[in-house]
C-alpha cells in the first residue's frame, strides 16, 4: 500500500541533460497522503513511548539521582527540562510505564527497544536516481535505509566515464540484468540503482536514454 | 564384436538419414532453445568440454539457440559469451574433485529454474555421467516439464563401489530421460546395461574433430609456406620411424603396458625412436624404465603439451601407439589418423569402431600382442603399403561436427515430438505392444507425476522408493517455487542476435529448409 513495484519517472529539463529517477513510493493521492502522515504520527508516538519507557527504566535503576526539584523554576534552563520530565513521569501515563518498566527485565526491555526503534526509523520506500550532463558527467544517488543518514551520491566526470552498459549476474538464487558505468582507473564496475535493481524493460530505457545523451546519436562507437 | 565395425555409417542414428533427407520437407522442424548442462566445461581442458564446445557451436549455426550452464571455475563466475553467441552461465557452486561439484541434490533447483525460464529453454542435454550438475539438471528438468537428453561420455566398470554407486546414480538419472546420446556402441551396450534402459531410446553419435586442426605436415589443400607436396612420402629401410604415444599417464590408459612395451620394440627394432607426451602418476614408472635400460637417446619425454599444440607433436612422427586399456571412443586416435599418423591401438572399449581397418593396427591389451603390433605397423611402413598421406581426407569425410549436430538435432525432434515414433525409433517399434505403459504419444515420456514415480519405483526394492520421495520432494520444492518466485516476475533474456539463414547455409548440403 505504501510501496508499489519499481518504477521510472524521466525529467528531461533541457536537451543535454536527463534524471532517471527509479522510486517505489506510489503517486501522491489524498487517501495516500493522509495514510503517510497517520503513520507518521503513529512513528512519532511509538517513539516518544519507546523513549520514555526506557527513560523510567533509567530512573528505577541505581544510576538515577536522587533529588527530584520541586517548584517549578525559571524558564528555559535544564532545569526546565528536567522539571517536565519530571511532571510526565508522575503523570498517568508515566505511573504506567514505571510499572511496565519495574516489571520487564533489561534482557527483554533493551532490544525490544531498539529493535522498535530501528523499524520507525526505516523509509518506507526506496528512491534512485541517475543524473547525466552532457559534457559534465553521470550522478548517482541512492536514498539511504532510515531517516537518520542522508541519500549516497556519487558523481562521475564524462572523462572518466570508460563505458555505460547492461550486464547480467547471479544475485541471491537467479540472475539480474543491470547497468554498470566503467570508470576509467577503477577495478570496481559502479552498479547504477543497485537496490531496487530494475527490471530489464526499464534497465533497456535508461541505457538507451543515458547512451543517446552522454555521446550524441550516432557518434556511439563502443559496445 | 569381432570385427572392427565400420565407424560411423553404421550407427543407429544415420540409418534413418535417408528416409529423414525425405521427410524434412513436411516435418519442419523448429529452432529449439537447448540448455547443456555439465560440471566439464572451458576453462578446463578435456574431451567432454570441447565436446559441449563444437556441439553447441553447430547447433546455433543450424539455427538454434543454446546455452551452457556449468559450475564457476577459478577467475571465471557470472555469465559470459563466447564465439558465436553461445553464453555460458558459471553458477557459483561448491567444487569436490576434479571438477565436480557436490551432489547437493535440490539446493541447484532455484537458480537452475530461473535460467532455464529467463532463457526460455525446451530440451535441457546433460552430459557425462561424472557429473552431478547434470543428474540435477535432468531430474529438475523433468519436474519442470522439459525435455531431457543425456549424453555418456565414458565406460564404467560394474564391479567395485564406486562404480555402484556411480551406476545407482545414473539409474536414477536416466529412469526419466527422454533419450540417451552415447559416443561409440560400446558405450551404448555400457550404458543399457549400467542403467537398464530401454536400447531402443539410445542412438549412438560418435566424437567429431575438427580436421583443420589436425592436419599432416604437408597437404595439397593447406598451402604451406615450402610449397605443396602431393607426393607420398616413402620410407626408406633404414630411415628412422618415431613413434607418438600423447595421453594422459594414467593406469586406465595403459601406461604399464608402455613401460613393458618399449624395451622391447627398441630392441627390435634398431631404427625407432619414441616421443611421449602428457603427465600423470605413472611418468615415473616410465622415467625409471628409461634409466633402467639407458634408452633416454631414443625416446623423447615431452611432459604436459596444451591441446593445441598436440598436432605440432603428432606431425614429427610416423606412428600413433595407443595403448589404453579403456576407452569409451578415443578423440586422440582420430586426431592421430588425420594428423596422417598410422595408429596401433588396443582393441578395447569403443575403439575398434572408431577408424577404419586400413588405418589401424589392433592388438590385445597385452605386452606380447602389443610389441608384435608395432612390430607389423613398423614393418607394413618400411614396405610403403600404407598410404598415409590419405589419412586426412579419408577422416575429414568421416569426422565432423556439422554431422554430429545434424544427427543431435534428429534426436531433439524425435523427442519433441515434431518426427513420428516410426521414423525415430524404426517401424517395427511402432507398434504398442513392446512399449511400456508409461510411454504416452509418439514414444515420449509422460510429464504426469505419478507416470515419473512408475518409473522411478522400478529402480529396485529400497532405492525404486528413495528416488519416489526425492521425486516427490523435488516437485514440493517446484511448486513453492512457483510461489515464491512468481514466473512473470522473471525477466526473459535477450537472445543473440541471429545472422541471416542463407549465409549459414551456403555450405551446408539442402537437406535443411
Amino acid at each position: 500500500m505504501l510501496t508499489t513495484h519499481p518504477h521510472l519517472r524521466t525529467r528531461r529539463p533541457s536537451p543535454t541533460t536527463v534524471e532517471y529517477t527509479v522510486s517505489t513510493s506510489p503517486s501522491p493521492t489524498l487517501p495516500l497522503r493522509l495514510l503517510q502522515l497517520t503513520t507518521s504520527i503513529l512513528r512519532i508516538i511509538i517513539g516518544l513511548t519507546v523513549l520514555l519507557l526506557l527513560y523510567t527504566k533509567y530512573l528505577l535503576s541505581a544510576f538515577a539521582p536522587a533529588t527530584h526539584p520541586i517548584g517549578p523554576p525559571e524558564t528555559f534552563s535544564t532545569a526546565t527540562i528536567f522539571y517536565i520530565l519530571t511532571l510526565i513521569t508522575h503523570s498517568r501515563l508515566g505511573t504506567l510505564c514505571t510499572r511496565l518498566a519495574s516489571i520487564t527485565p533489561y534482557t527483554l526491555l533493551l532490544p525490544t527497544s531498539f529493535l522498535l526503534i530501528h523499524i520507525i526509523l526505516q523509509r518506507p520506500h526506496t528512491t534512485e536516481s541517475l543524473l547525466v550532463l552532457r559534457g559534465l558527467g553521470i550522478q548517482t544517488s541512492t536514498s539511504s535505509a532510515s531517516y537518520l543518514s542522508s541519500a549516497t551520491t556519487r558523481f562521475i566526470p564524462t572523462e572518466k566515464v570508460q563505458d555505460f552498459l547492461v550486464n547480467e549476474a547471479f544475485r541471491g538464487f537467479e540472475v539480474r540484468y543491470y547497468l554498470v558505468v566503467v570508470v576509467e582507473g577503477e577495478k570496481e564496475v559502479v552498479v547504477v540503482f543497485p537496490r531496487l535493481l530494475p527490471r530489464r524493460k526499464m534497465v533497456e530505457t535508461v541505457w538507451r536514454g543515458v547512451r543517446g545523451c552522454l555521446w550524441e546519436k550516432g557518434e556511439v562507437g563502443k559496445g | 564384436m569381432a570385427h572392427p565395425r565400420s565407424f560411423s555409417k553404421t550407427s543407429m542414428a544415420a540409418n534413418h538419414n535417408h528416409n529423414y533427407r525425405h521427410r524434412r520437407g513436411s516435418t519442419r522442424t523448429m529452432p529449439y532453445s537447448i540448455a547443456m548442462v555439465s560440471d566439464f566445461f572451458f576453462p578446463a581442458p578435456g574431451g567432454v568440454e570441447s565436446h559441449i564446445y563444437q556441439l553447441s557451436t553447430k547447433l546455433i549455426d543450424r539455427g538454434h539457440k543454446v546455452i551452457v550452464i556449468t559450475h564457476a571455475y577459478d577467475g571465471r563466475t557470472g555469465v559470459r559469451y563466447l564465439t558465436n553467441g553461445l553464453k555460458v552461465y558459471h553458477v557459483p557452486f561448491f567444487v569436490i574433485y576434479r571438477a565436480s561439484t557436490f551432489p547437493t541434490v535440490f539446493s541447484f533447483f532455484p537458480i537452475f529454474r530461473n535460467i532455464i525460464l529467463r532463457e526460455e529453454i525446451e530440451i535441457v542435454h546433460g552430459h557425462a555421467s561424472l557429473s552431478s550438475f547434470c543428474h540435477e539438471a535432468i531430474l529438475h528438468a523433468r519436474t519442470m516439464g522439459k525435455r531431457t537428453v543425456f549424453t555418456d561420455h565414458s565406460l564404467f566398470g560394474f564391479a567395485d563401489a564406486g562404480s555402484i554407486l556411480t551406476n545407482k546414480l545414473l539409474k536414477f538419472t536416466l529412469s526419466d530421460v527422454d533419450h540417451v546420446i552415447c559416443v561409440s556402441h560400446t558405450c551404448k551396450e555400457n550404458t543399457v546395461l549400467r542403467a537398464s534402459l530401454d536400447p531402443l531410446m539410445v542412438s549412438v553419435i560418435p566424437n567429431a574433430v575438427v580436421a583443420e586442426n589436425f592436419r599432416p605436415l604437408h597437404h595439397p589443400s593447406y598451402g604451406t609456406e615450402f610449397g605443396n607436396h602431393p607426393l607420398p612420402q616413402l620410407i626408406g629401410p633404414h630411415d628412422t620411424i618415431t613413434i607418438v604415444v600423447i595421453s594422459r599417464l594414467f593406469y586406465n590408459k595403459g601406461t604399464d603396458l608402455l613401460v613393458a612395451a618399449i624395451p622391447r620394440i627398441l630392441a627390435s627394432h634398431p631404427n625407432v625412436r619414441f616421443i611421449i607426451a602428457g603427465s600423470g602418476p605413472k611418468a615415473i614408472d616410465l622415467e625409471q624404465m628409461l634409466e633402467r635400460n639407458v634408452l633416454q637417446d631414443r625416446v623423447e619425454m615431452l611432459g604436459p603439451v596444451r591441446h593445441e599444440e598436440v598436432r605440432d607433436v603428432m606431425v614429427r612422427g610416423h606412428i600413433y601407439l595407443h595403448p589404453s586399456l579403456t576407452e569409451a571412443f578415443g578423440t586422440v586416435i582420430v586426431e592421430a589418423a588425420s594428423c596422417g599418423l598410422y595408429v596401433v591401438c588396443t582393441q578395447v572399449g569403443g575403439i575398434p569402431e572408431v577408424l577404419p581397418a586400413h588405418m589401424t593396427v589392433f592388438a590385445k591389451p597385452e605386452e606380447d600382442d602389443l610389441v608384435a603390433a608395432t612390430g607389423r605397423a613398423i614393418a607394413a611402413l618400411r614396405a610403403n603399403k600404407v598410404r598415409t598421406e590419405k589419412f586426412h581426407d579419408q577422416v575429414k569425410m568421416m569426422y565432423s561436427w556439422t554431422d554430429v549436430a545434424k544427427r543431435t538435432e534428429r534426436v531433439y525432434d524425435g523427442i519433441s515430438g515434431s518426427l513420428s515414433e516410426a521414423d525415430f525409433y524404426g517401424y517395427e517399434a511402432a507398434d504398442a505392444a513392446s512399449w511400456s505403459a508409461t510411454r504416452g504419444r509418439a514414444g515420449v515420456h509422460s510429464f504426469a507425476l505419478i507416470d515419473r514415480l512408475k518409473r522411478y519405483y522400478g529402480c529396485g526394492i529400497w532405492a525404486g522408493k528413495l528416488f519416489c520421495l526425492c521425486v516427490v520432494i523435488d516437485y514440493l520444492i517446484f511448486m513453492f517455487l512457483e510461489f515464491w518466485a512468481p514466473r512473470d516476475a522473471i525477466d526473459i533474456a535477450r537472445n543473440w542476435p541471429k545472422k541471416p539463414r542463407e549465409n549459414l547455409m551456403a555450405g551446408d548440403d539442402s537437406s535443411y529448409k
